[in-house]
């Protein structure tokens, strides 16, 4: 496998195969700590991506609305895909001023050479069309993602994931985002 | 063609309870469909099919609706702990077959003695944290005072054996639905927040999944204990000690000396009419039925029929009213053994053909002011719902609540229920009829109903939902009385919801299968719509049921927005 690997340029082998994307993740950690995590639509389920995160024993900080000046001394965002309203309505926000929120934020990672990794813990019941648009747009930015498979049943994260080579981890649920969690990090 | 005849033509999916075991039917392959439940002899709706076992085993074993209403209302504790129980409150409407009485028990939760005007508004930018998450936000419990008020008075069996059925459930478990499952996310920040480490509202520290196991066994317990003790225990034995304990720990105020004070009561109902039918609910505190007459009252004006359900100019019309209708909440309604609010004003049919009139049909008003009486002496909420019906045509439409999905998420240490958090439904303003103080009983939307027509009743209903239930509630009769539509033809279609703060209007919120040409004319009118999901809890879980021909035919309807359900005999 490591002669595999370093025969071939990972985005290459990221697209011949899930199999090949999980043997990928065994090997390599692709971020830096410490973990920015926010929500992209105001989620429920960013708090959890917390609890992992703490249970993975990695140094992070949630900041439920993050913009660009969260990112200082920040080398991974970690965005929570899920657009909620009851989170929008809390937040005094509506669907398009939160696109602005994380549009802001994901082009200061660009900017700063911070790399993204994409979360959707909520599963089946947690798409819909506002959580799919905002999905569609900010995904294809991550270095990688972890879903709950439930959520994937369509295919919608495994599309976009292979036409972006975008390494893909889908667990059965939520509780079981851990051990990739912790596996993507140095 | 009769109204009877069109609603029976109109049923897609009939389920017939008569003489069969008791065995749940078969769930319709889209959860959606319309699907009534009949009955003979009895009826039992609620949100969860466990619970409306429990009280259809009660009704079948010989209680009566009122024994029945508490057995389901227990059970609803174990198997939808998130929307209420005994750390809540509620309202209970009840029609005594035998008199042709109504009676109205009502078990608001109560503010502590210690409460202030100012308690949360003095937070600042934490107001809202207080409000919901923090023992401050607990008020005194009333649902084990108003289950064992209602059963003394109206019904034949014990607190003890009502609570059986909910001891079983606790104790044996369940495997969780999507909709538990949801709501566990939903609120899992303020779990993780106050829940203590291994509690059995989360899996591991982690939401359920559906499908995975959820047992309560303390609070099997906890009931166990009330159905030897009685009531007794709750407010002045060791699990007062107990809440008091939690409560305090989490910075509440609430005291043993505020537990033992508290009671429930029987009330006169609220009465009101629409068109030829007579409708009864719940008084003040509980607001939800009087504004479901208000905008029942409004709407009698226009022709709705003629406009269409759900068309533009519908929406637009209840849209504004409702607008008026919050504007009059915010300045009139509080607990009415402190204040006095002007409910026959209120709801006058000439104050109603004012506002009627004042609405214009072609653009939003943009400012609501409210009417203009004296005062002599003068948001949120998520809440469950269930209807009964027995062999002698008594009935019971009850609403109970512990305020947000999972409360506050306190749970007195070894006890496995869930703190209300009511004090939320008071104003945050100081100045407001509906500021927290001592004693008083925070304004609620609840509106369990029952609608008489020709003196007998007619239809059992309420639903949860908040600020959203009144709304909801008018849209199902109005489809039942002006568009013909069947009891969960009526429930099922598509909701709108829209209010005021301070004169200005909110956005009306619609659900998705609301046509995108309607939408886009609400917003050439100058509304601001926000669209919902397809099914959306936010507009509340309704529950009802439909007498026919002289209790010759008993029809029941659920909402596929929870987990409601129902059965017959």
């Amino acid at each position: 496998m490591k002669k595999l690997l370093n025969a071939f340029p990972i985005p290459i082998l990221l697209t011949l195969s899930p199999i090949l994307i999980h043997a990928t993740m065994e090997e390599t950690s692709l971020f830096e700590q410490p973990l920015l995590i926010t929500s992209a639509g105001q989620n429920a389920e960013v708090q959890l991506a917390a609890v992992l995160a703490k249970r993975a024993g990695l140094n992070y900080r949630l900041e439920k609305l993050a913009t660009g000046v969260d990112l200082e001394n920040m080398k991974t965002l970690g965005l929570v895909l899920g657009a909620s309203m009851k989170g929008l309505g809390a937040a005094g926000l509506d669907i398009d001023k939160e696109r602005e929120r994380v549009r802001g934020l994901t082009a200061e990672a660009g900017k700063k050479g911070i790399p993204i990794l994409c979360l959707h813990l909520g599963g089946e019941s947690r798409r819909g069309q506002q959580t799919d648009d905002l999905m569609a747009e900010f995904l294809p930015l991550a270095k990688m993602a972890i879903v709950v498979k439930s959520g994937n049943a369509d295919g919608f994260f495994t599309r976009i994931c292979r036409e972006k080579n975008i390494p893909l981890v889908e667990v059965e649920k939520a509780a079981d985002a851990l051990e990739p969690l912790r596996k993507a990090f140095r | 063609m009769s109204l009877a005849i069109e609603l029976l033509v109109g049923f897609s999916f009939l389920v017939s309870c008569q003489n069969q075991p008791r065995v749940s039917p078969p769930p319709p392959v889209d959860r959606h469909t319309p699907v009534h439940y009949i009955g003979r002899h009895g009826l039992v709706v609620a949100a969860n099919p466990l619970a409306v076992e429990a009280g259809l085993d009660m009704l079948k074993s010989g209680g009566n609706a009122v024994d029945a209403a508490v057995a389901t209302a227990f059970a609803l504790n174990a198997a939808e702990p998130f929307a209420s129980g005994i750390g809540g409150g509620g309202f209970m409407v009840l029609y005594l077959a035998k008199s042709r009485q109504v009676a109205v028990i009502d078990y608001r939760e109560k503010a502590p003695a210690g409460a202030w005007p100012t308690m949360f508004k003095e937070k600042g930018e934490a107001e809202d944290h207080w409000r919901t998450a923090t023992g401050l936000a607990v008020a005194v419990p009333g649902a084990p005072a108003g289950w064992a008020l209602a059963l003394r008075r109206y019904g034949t069996r014990s607190l003890a054996q009502a609570a059986q059925r909910a001891i079983q459930i606790a104790e044996q478990g369940f495997p969780v639905s999507q909709t538990f499952s949801d709501i566990n996310k939903d609120e899992y920040e303020r779990l993780a927040l106050n829940l203590e480490e291994g509690s059995c509202y989360l899996k591991d520290g982690f939401p359920y999944e559906p499908g995975e196991d959820y047992r309560n066994p303390d609070l099997a317990r906890t009931f166990r204990v009330l159905a030897e003790k009685g009531i007794e225990e709750f407010y002045r034995g060791d699990i007062a000690r107990r809440i008091v304990a939690a409560v305090q720990a989490k910075q509440g105020i609430l005291t043993l000396e505020d537990l033992a004070a508290y009671e429930a009561e029987e009330v006169s109902p609220l009465r009101g009419t629409y068109k030829n039918f007579a409708l009864v609910t719940a008084p003040p505190p509980a607001s939800g039925g009087l504004h479901l007459l208000q905008l029942l009252r409004i709407a009698e004006n226009w022709p709705l029929r003629g406009w269409g359900h759900n068309s533009s100019l519908y929406i637009h019309h209840l849209s504004e009213a409702l607008r008026f209708i919050f504007a009059d909440r915010e300045r009139y309604l509080g607990d009415p053994h402190f204040i006095a609010v002007p409910v026959e004003k209120l709801l006058s049919r000439e104050y109603a053909a004012s506002i009627a009139s004042a609405i214009r049909p072609d653009r939003a008003l943009g400012s609501y002011p409210p009417g203009e009486f004296d005062n002599e002496s003068d948001r949120r909420s998520n809440t469950t719902h269930l209807c009964v019906i027995d062999r002698e045509g008594n009935i019971v439409s009850l609403t109970q609540s512990i305020n947000d999905f999972f409360g506050t998420g306190i749970v007195p240490e070894g006890t496995g229920f869930l703190l209300n958090n009511q004090m939320a439904d008071f104003s945050s303003s100081p100045d407001s009829l509906n500021a927290p103080a001592p004693g008083h009983r925070p304004v609620s939307s609840m509106a369990p109903l029952i609608l008489f027509r020709d003196g007998k009743p007619f239809l059992v209903l309420g639903s949860p939902g908040g600020t959203r239930i009144f709304s909801s509630l008018a849209q199902i009769i109005l489809n039942i009385t002006e568009f013909r539509m069947s009891l969960d033809e009526a429930i099922e279609a598509p909701r709108f919801f829209s209010y005021s703060v301070g004169g200005q209007p909110r956005p009306i919120a619609l659900e998705s299968r609301i046509a995108e040409a309607t939408v886009d004319e609400l917003r050439r009118l100058g509304h601001e719509v926000r669209v919902r999901e397809a099914y959306d809890k936010y507009f509340g879980g309704a529950q009802g049921i439909l007498v026919w021909r002289d209790r010759k035919i008993i029809l029941g309807a659920a909402d596929s927005r929870r987990d409601g359900w129902g059965a017959g005999y």
